[in-house]
């Protein structure tokens, strides 16, 4: 299993946090346009996307674009209780998990990993609950990702995430 | 049968345990030092409380989400008051209140509180004023208030009754105002 990037979206929509496990960008080889304009990049090893902060940034707001209409498209066929799980592509998986705060959790793995909606769920409850939300330093709303980036939270993510691949 | 899924939820739910009387002295620290601070503006210490709770709140909802492993919202605002009462009294403060007075439009209730954690030894000062005017444990409506926000419930909560000031019940009072709907991306240019 190899994990792509992770990315947490507050419930204002806002991305507070993102990381990618990819291998710092090589020389570019002219894709970046088309990358760019598809929502997220196909993240591939053998090219790795552009990551400077602006593209970040971007790549984010298409991912929360995404994520928030099929959440709603499937709340609205199936119901309010129903929840979407994942949605793949030939480069690779979205895993997403919502809590009832309205808390978002997007992870890109490649196409072969199972559900990961545990291991989200588990980010959730051992790390962003134990280290963001009980840390009394961090603000209570995370605008520009505040209180996010601790050393706790980032080495219990890495490690966490590191574990599974 | 949603009722009895509560209760259970809440009685398995595991907590680390702090000491009763810790908690019950430094709450009633506080309130005392806010009494004193506003110069006995009973008033203005209600509201104090009420937004030390409210700010409690906001982080204690996921914690409780977190430790109740909840895994779908609740369908109404009857299972709302249920798991409060049931799960989130339970595995906080270790009581279960009692759900009472609903109104007919299943917007308000009532929850009254057989024990009170943060109130024993307690006694109101004996000044004539604090016995009608402090609510002791208004820090309770704060807490319900901003966990509920975070979960999409614009509530009102106050109590109507407290055995400390000489009434026979401690009754809190909770409407439901609205449920706050998703907040949109910004448009895009």
């Amino acid at each position: 299993m190899v994990v792509y990037s992770f990315y947490i979206f507050d419930r204002h929509t806002e991305c507070i946090y993102s990381k990618s496990w990819l291998p710092p960008p090589t020389s570019h080889d002219g894709s970046a346009a088309a990358a760019a304009a598809a929502a997220p990049p196909p993240p591939t090893t053998t090219t790795a996307p552009h990551t400077t902060a602006s593209d970040n940034n971007n790549d984010a707001k298409l991912i929360f674009g995404t994520v928030f209409s099929l959440r709603n498209m499937v709340r609205k066929l199936g119901g309010d209780d129903d929840a979407f799980v994942s949605f793949r592509t030939a480069h690779y998986k979205l895993h997403y998990y919502e809590t009832a705060s309205s808390l978002r959790l997007v992870m890109l793995t490649d196409t072969a990993t199972p559900s990961m909606r545990n291991v989200l769920h588990q980010i959730y409850i051992n790390l962003w609950v134990e280290y963001v939300v009980k840390n009394p330093l961090s603000p209570v709303e995370h605008r520009g990702g505040r209180g996010v980036r601790n050393e706790l939270f980032e080495l219990g993510l890495d490690q966490f995430v590191r574990g599974l691949m | 049968m949603a009722s009895s899924k509560a209760s259970r939820l809440g009685e398995e739910t595991r907590m680390d345990k702090v000491n009763a009387e810790l908690v019950v002295l430094t709450y009633g620290t506080i309130v005392a030092q806010l009494c004193k601070d506003f110069d006995s503006d009973y008033v203005e210490v209600n509201k104090q409380l009420d937004k030390m709770g409210y700010n409690i709140g906001l982080r204690l909802i996921e914690d409780y989400l977190a430790k109740s492993n909840t895994v779908r919202r609740c369908a109404n605002f009857r299972e709302t008051a249920e798991m409060i009462a049931k799960v989130g009294f339970k595995i906080f403060l270790n009581i279960t209140p009692t759900i009472t007075n609903w109104t007919s439009d299943g917007k308000q209730f009532s929850l009254v509180f057989d024990e009170n954690p943060f109130a024993d030894f307690v006694e109101l000062p004996d000044d004539g004023r604090a016995q009608d005017e402090l609510w002791y444990s208004n820090i309770l409506c704060g807490v319900l208030r901003g966990a509920l926000e975070m979960v999409q419930m614009q509530v009102e909560a106050h109590f109507i009754s407290d055995v400390l000031r000489g009434n026979d019940t401690t009754e809190m009072r909770i409407s439901l105002i609205r449920y706050i709907d998703d907040e949109l991306p910004p448009e895009d240019d």
